[in-house]
């Protein structure tokens, strides 16, 4: 494998931090210090650094949350360790994506939800944002609901996503927050 | 009633609940894997020590950062000390920011915007 060559594809790509495989929470922990500390001996503005910081870190644990529930529904291990994460720095702006395999049947509601977030403004989104904080959180759920509409809040543009089916009715998610 | 004391650690942060004085300290940053874990024995002694005691309740606060599953905690952590508000308990909040962090500002500020007892911004720094 010639690693250079993969070495000088991710530097033409502006490619920072770039990580491969199966998310555990440790590892978001350790990679999110490193993400920190590059933003920091970059000195970016540290509004640029909390918004990077913040859009990583929920990127990241919806991916590990959304792969726990599906490890917990009886899906195989290989599929959810094809977990990217990736932040670059492209016409000044940071860049963060994140990809992870996910079942077919969820993508009409996440479509659904991604276009609505598409369409709102940043008040509209604080709207959403207050109204999801407010609402009764149901037995057993993992997160707060609120990952993507932060992202959005963070982002300087309309998130951008994709889904490409994959065999077996499943189906790979990209997203990628603009900062 | 017992304090509640816990060091920082890479992603919780350091709490420190007096039950003599009432005094609520939370200060550095929150994102565990399971913010839901970590708040809830918090959120059960704040309920406790409002339930048995008549003091003042003090939240001094320095959390410059959360992810939204600890927001989503700390909310509920405010809704306590609001109901407890509204029901005539001296409660207050005093939440320390460093002065150049915008977003820790606007944060606090919503979570200002969400309660009506005694909410105070403190910026720090030089």
């Amino acid at each position: 494998m010639d690693l250079f060559e993969i070495k000088e594809q991710l530097r033409g790509a502006g490619i920072l931090v770039s990580f491969n495989g199966s998310f555990s929470h440790s590892l978001i922990e350790e990679l999110g210090t490193a993400v920190k500390k590059y933003l920091e001996s970059a000195e970016a503005k540290p509004s640029a650094m909390m918004d990077v910081f913040s859009v990583y870190i929920e990127a990241a644990q919806n991916v590990r949350n959304y792969s726990e529930r599906r490890l917990a529904a009886g899906a195989g291990k290989a599929d959810l360790e094809a977990n990217i994460l990736v932040i670059a720095r492209r016409n000044e702006h940071y860049e963060i994506s994140a990809g992870n395999t996910i079942d077919a049947a969820d993508v009409p509601a996440l479509t659904e939800r991604l276009g609505r977030l598409a369409d709102m403004d940043k008040a509209g989104l604080k709207a959403l944002y207050k109204e999801q904080l407010r609402r009764e959180r149901a037995p057993g759920e993992d997160g707060a609901g609120l990952g993507l509409i932060e992202m959005a809040r963070r982002a300087s543009e309309p998130l951008r996503y994709g889904f490409t089916p994959i065999d077996g009715g499943l189906s790979y998610f990209s997203l990628t927050v603009v900062i | 009633m017992d304090n509640l004391s816990l060091p920082a650690s890479g992603a919780t942060p350091a709490v420190d609940f007096d039950a003599s004085t009432g005094v609520l300290v939370l200060s550095g940053e929150s994102y565990p894997e399971n913010a839901f874990e970590f708040f809830r024995p918090l959120l059960a002694w704040v309920h406790a020590f409002l339930e048995h005691s008549t003091g003042p309740a003090t939240a001094e606060i320095a959390l410059s950062y959360l992810n939204t599953s600890s927001i989503k905690s700390v909310m509920d952590l405010l809704d306590l000390l609001e109901a407890a508000h509204r029901d005539g308990r001296q409660v207050s909040v005093r939440w320390s920011y460093h002065k150049d962090n915008d977003r820790a500002l606007e944060m606090i500020e919503e979570f200002k915007e969400e309660v009506t007892l005694p909410f105070f911004i403190v910026p720090s720094g030089a």
